[in-house]
């Protein structure tokens, strides 16, 4: 068999170099070896969502996305989106919908709504449904996902408009 | 500035040549276009402009496929050019030998993209030119420009003569005036057929006159203008060139002899140093070839010939320190040959002091299976009248003999080559330099420092072409009398000269004493035409004889570029897919086959001397290779496809071999087969042979391009796309006729149809087979998977023009009919709708579907994999055995290596039979729903289930 290779994997913007065989599913070095527990182990199959990340921006399921896929390019787990003092958007509206019950599905919905938002700003509930139809959530807590999506929504607008008043010549948008 | 225009500016060109346009004594003559009819880019996505001045035309558009397929899509009515006058006789006149000197070396030191901004005040180039004050002049030439305003970058000026660089350069400077926009041009081999067809640019003619027996003089004939000519498009658009610097007197060294030159009353060079290296080049070589005939020793002959004491001390010195003699070394490798050369060179003007004089002896050693030719010790002898510092000049020397000698020994390319010309092999050189002690104090200042090693560019360095030859001429008794001595013109020669020299290194033991005279020519060919006979009889036989073992050959027999194109014709070959148990170290062989006569185990590839083939010879190993019998006499079984590797061509051969035998050894040896009685008589498969084996190397077809030919003997030989893709008859052998690349079942999986019969839900075209084969997916068939993925991940390696090729010829394999990229997308987008609007009702299937494979399938949000590409595009839904896709959703795919990201996790370990029956239903129904429902699901799924996953990942 193929001994571990040195692989350079870039998570919420820093290097890491890993001694790895590339086949390694992402999730399990996120969480082993970065340490990184945003992203939740479930199904194991890229069945239930709890796992997802980004991977220049667009949503995988790290559970079964070989490390190989990820390497030169950017991985974006939960932490990486904001923290406590700062949190995205997406994670803001998800505390103010108190969206979370078990909260086992809770970073695969707001990896989800972030790769939503990138897309559409502005999305209507049945868009929104449909983004968020494969992360599963066995709890029954879709009614305030949903509402913490349709919030997420609202506060990455106000933060937009906020910078733009502040200093009209700085158009960049703020991570959401 | 020197920074290249911002990536969003940049246009891309492509151009078309006249089907015809020779440069005939300083005359260019073309077809000239009557009408160009660009209607036909109206329909492609993009923007374009059409370039038209004189018979250059070439067309803008925003990427560079859509440059290229704008350019063929093109209807453009061409006028005759005059017919071309009778070719000179060969050799033009009696007694007389013609050289020849080409208006390009090589289409350049490498490909890559040419750039030319030409939109601003200043015209503004990035190309590696050669010569680039040739180039500059022609580009101010072209666009009407002053010369100061020609601004060139990356150029190299260090070879001996331009090359397709600056016609590359000349195109994208035409191409970006008329955009106005930074246009690049795609610089590869096409530019080396460019040059081929401007012909030579000089031809020098030698006879001499002999008194009693020596030479006592010489005369030359210098035909055609000598110079190289200007970029393609300048003559393309009818410019003339700029108007070349006076003649040089041209320097003759040899006063003792009678010379006479006659040379055509033109103007000389625009290329300093141009005519004293083509003349050098004839004369150094004729008189090689002099001594050869006379029986002669070429120093001796050249010593007799010189008045000048001062260059007769340099060659006995030179000679002396060389240990001269004309006494041949053996080469303990029976396709290696040794050879020695000699070359003389003065320049400036005679009688001056500051007069440079050169000698050279190379020694060479010449691989005549791969033509590659190393250059291993130099010993050069220079008056320079200057004590120079010998260390920096050493340094100097080495870094421009490597680049001077590359372009002359590189691969140029044709349908045979691999990838865009290749290094020459570098073995150890070694360099030992010699100067004259200086004739008084009042040379020193003449050529100091930098100064001196410029003296050296020109006509000093002229020697060193004629030293190369004359070497290769020792090594081989085959004379270039052009230069490039690419591998592939070598093996030419060799392959014209010695025609038994297909059967490799066996018929050319050592060297090849007497091979210079006619009748062991004639003995040769009467020896061929009796083989064939002798063959026929020896095939049927069916105990072969076992092939002596050898020591396995030493790692540095072989080049690197040599290795690396072994390794890419192993890649292309797949030897590792078979070859390699799953999980079991890569080559040593395990790997089962499940076939209708029993089992059989691929065996050890790697160089172990008592489990692999450490010990097998080339001859053994090419026997294996086109016949199927093994070093020890055995046949092997066809499931090995000899029968695809007869087509390989020996370098090919010779290469593969090379790489295998450089890789580590690893001591394995496979299980023992388990076949049915009468298949474990392996003696029976000498008549199995007789009946099917074809081993005729591979033909290409005259009539067929290039690039069709080049993807026939990919897909062909190396490739054996067919070991797979066409049926077997009941004994095991492919099928021929309208059977073949019908499409077969192979271990469990379909290997679909690649001729007309393809049940592909979309039309095939070649840009989807391009896509499907260089990264592994097509957004109009979806992702390869199965056995297909390890190929693809194969491909991976190769040039991008072979992955061309292969995709050229497989679209002619479904006939003239292919499809346009446009009906593609259409009968894409009708597929897709259709399957939106069948939907089943949801069921157990459907359920299941929605919570095992609909997350990637079916997301709204875009992922890092090819899953979305729609089922309903997938060839393996719409096929008419569920194989593929019940394969596919046991074990997933692992497409390693691959350049897209097509994955799935196995479902072997969480879907039930049942579930993945009832899955295959529903998506058969959703995504299929012109096809009828499959009948026979679960009992595959069991037997497929149990046959167990074969094709695991390989790295």
């Amino acid at each position: 068999m193929a001994l571990p290779d040195d692989l350079t994997l870039t998570v919420n913007g820093r290097e890491h170099r890993l001694r790895a065989a590339p086949q390694t599913p992402l999730l399990y070095l996120l969480r082993n070896d970065l340490a990184l527990n945003g992203p939740k182990y479930g199904c194991g199959l890229g069945e239930c969502g709890a796992c997802t990340v980004l991977v220049d921006g667009r949503v995988a399921r790290s559970c079964v996305l070989p490390t190989r896929v990820a390497l030169g390019r950017r991985v974006t787990t939960l932490e990486g989106l904001g923290d406590r003092q700062q949190p995205s958007a997406v994670q803001q509206a998800f505390i103010e919908a108190q969206a979370a019950q078990c909260g086992y599905c809770i970073n695969g919905m707001i990896i989800a709504v972030t790769a939503l938002l990138e897309q559409d700003p502005d999305p209507s509930e049945t868009t929104i449904k449909r983004a968020l139809r494969h992360q599963l959530c066995r709890c029954g807590a879709h009614v305030e996902i949903i509402q913490a999506a349709r919030r997420a929504a609202e506060i990455a607008r106000a933060r937009r408009i906020e910078v733009h008043e502040a200093d009209p010549l700085d158009a960049r948008s703020p991570s959401l | 500035m020197s920074e290249l225009p911002a990536n969003e500016e940049v246009r891309y060109g492509a151009v078309v040549r006249p089907p015809r346009f020779r440069l005939e004594e300083g005359r260019f003559e073309s077809d000239q276009p009557v009408n160009v009819d660009a209607s036909a880019l109206d329909s492609l996505p993009g923007s374009y402009q059409v370039v038209e001045r004189g018979a250059f035309i070439g067309v803008v558009a925003d990427t560079p496929d859509r440059a290229r397929i704008a350019a063929q899509r093109l209807v453009i009515e061409w006028s005759a050019a005059p017919p071309p006058p009778p070719a000179c006789a060969e050799p033009c006149a009696k007694g007389e030998t013609d050289y020849a000197w080409p208006n390009r070396m090589r289409f350049g030191p490498s490909a890559g993209w040419v750039v030319a901004d030409a939109r601003a005040g200043r015209v503004r180039l990035w190309a590696p030119s050669q010569t680039s004050t040739a180039l500059r002049e022609d580009i101010a030439r072209l666009l009407g420009r002053p010369i100061d305003q020609i601004e060139l970058h990356q150029a190299l000026d260090d070879g001996l003569g331009r090359t397709g660089a600056d016609d590359a350069a000349a195109d994208a400077a035409l191409l970006s005036a008329a955009a106005g926009a930074p246009v690049a041009v795609w610089l590869d081999r096409s530019y080396a057929a460019d040059g081929d067809r401007l012909g030579p640019g000089q031809r020098i003619a030698l006879s001499d006159t002999l008194t009693d027996g020596n030479l006592s003089g010489l005369e030359a004939r210098l035909h055609l203008a000598g110079d190289a000519a200007p970029a393609l498009a300048l003559l393309l658009a009818g410019l003339s060139a700029a108007d070349p610097m006076p003649r040089q007197p041209l320097s003759i060294p040899y006063t003792a002899l009678d010379w006479k030159i006659e040379a055509p009353d033109r103007p000389g060079y625009r290329l300093p140093g141009l005519g004293a290296a083509q003349l050098a080049f004839a004369r150094e070589s004729y008189l090689d070839e002099l001594a050869h005939r006379l029986g002669q020793d070429p120093v001796a002959l050249r010593l007799a010939a010189l008045e000048d004491p001062r260059g007769q001390a340099l060659i006995e010195a030179v000679a002396a320190r060389a240990g001269w003699s004309t006494r041949r070394r053996r080469s303990e490798h029976p396709e290696v040959s040794h050879g020695r050369g000699f070359a003389y060179g003065e320049e400036g003007p005679a009688g001056d002091p500051k007069r440079a004089r050169a000698a050279w002896i190379a020694d060479v050693e010449v691989n005549r299976i791969t033509g590659d030719i190393a250059l291993t010790r130099l010993v050069l002898g220079q008056e320079s009248g200057e004590r120079l510092d010998q260390e920096q000049l050493r340094a100097e020397l080495q870094r421009q003999l490597i680049e001077r000698t590359s372009p002359l020994l590189a691969n140029s390319g044709d349908a045979q080559e691999w990838g865009e010309g290749e290094e020459p092999r570098r073995g150890p050189l070694s360099i030992e330099h010699i100067t004259l002690a200086p004739i008084s104090d009042q040379t020193l200042s003449t050529s100091l420092g930098s100064a001196g090693l410029r003296a050296l560019d020109a006509g000093t360095l002229a020697p060193s072409v004629a030293v190369i030859s004359n070497a290769l001429f020792d090594a081989t008794g085959v004379r270039l009398r052009e230069p490039p001595f690419s591998p592939e013109r070598v093996r030419a020669a060799l392959a014209e000269y010695a025609p038994t020299a297909s059967a490799g290194a066996r018929a050319l033991p050592g060297g090849i004493p007497g091979a210079r005279t006619r009748p062991w020519r004639k003995k040769r060919w009467l020896a061929a035409s009796m083989l064939p006979l002798a063959g026929a009889a020896a095939a049927l036989w069916p105990f072969k004889p076992a092939i002596a073992p050898i020591q396995r050959p030493p790692a540095d027999l072989y080049s690197a570029a040599t290795l690396e194109r072994g390794r890419l014709v192993a890649e292309v070959g797949d030897c590792a897919v078979c070859h390699t148990a799953p999980g079991g170290e890569t080559n040593a062989g395990g790997h089962a086959f499940e076939t209708p006569f029993g089992t059989l185990y691929s065996t050890n590839l790697t160089p172990d001397e008592e489990t692999g083939i450490g010990s097998w010879s080339f001859a053994a190993f090419e026997r294996a290779m086109r016949h199927g019998v093994g070093r020890d006499g055995r046949q092997l079984y066809p499931a090995f496809p000899y029968t695809a590797y007869a087509k390989l061509s020996d370098t090919d051969m010779q290469a593969l071999y090379a790489y295998l035998m450089s890789r580590p050894a690893v001591s394995a040896t496979p299980p023992e087969n388990q076949l049915r009685a009468p298949f474990n008589f392996r003696p029976l498969l000498a008549g199995w042979n007789a009946l099917f084996h074809d081993p005729t190397p591979f033909q290409p077809d005259p009539t067929k391009s290039a690039q069709y030919n080049r993807g026939a003997y990919l897909v062909e030989g190396p490739g054996h796309c067919s070991a797979c893709h066409t049926p077997r008859n009941l004994l095991g052998a492919e099928r021929g006729a309208e059977a073949r690349f019908s499409g077969a079942i192979v271990d469990g999986w379909e290997a679909p149809a690649l001729n007309g019969l393809s049940s592909a839900p979309v039309p095939w075209t070649e840009a989807d087979l391009y896509a499907y084969l260089r990264e592994g997916s097509s957004p109009h068939h979806g992702a390869a998977g199965g056995p297909m993925a390890p190929v693809v991940a194969g491909l991976a390696e190769l040039p991008e023009e072979d992955v061309r090729a292969i995709a050229h010829y497989v679209a002619a394999l479904s006939g003239p009919l292919a499809a346009t990229v446009e009906d593609a997308a259409s009968a894409a987008a009708e597929r897709i709708q259709a399957a939106g609007l069948a939907t089943p009702l949801p069921d157990e299937g459907g359920r299941s579907f929605e919570r095992a494979c609909a997350a990637c399938h079916e997301s709204t949000l875009p992922g890092p994999t090819s899953a979305q590409i729609s089922l309903a595009l997938n060839t393996n839904v719409s096929s008419a055995r569920p194989d593929n896709l019940i394969q596919t959703m046991l074990d997933g795919v692992h497409a390693e290596g691959m350049i897209d990201s097509a994955l799935m996790p196995s479902f072997r370990d969480s879907l039930s039979d049942a579930q993945i029956a009832a899955i295959a239903r529903y998506v058969r129904a959703r995504y299929a729903p012109d096809q009828p429902a499959w009948q026979d699901l679960d009992e595959r799924i069991g037997e497929l289930r149990d046959a167990g996953a074969d094709w695991a990942p390989r790295r």
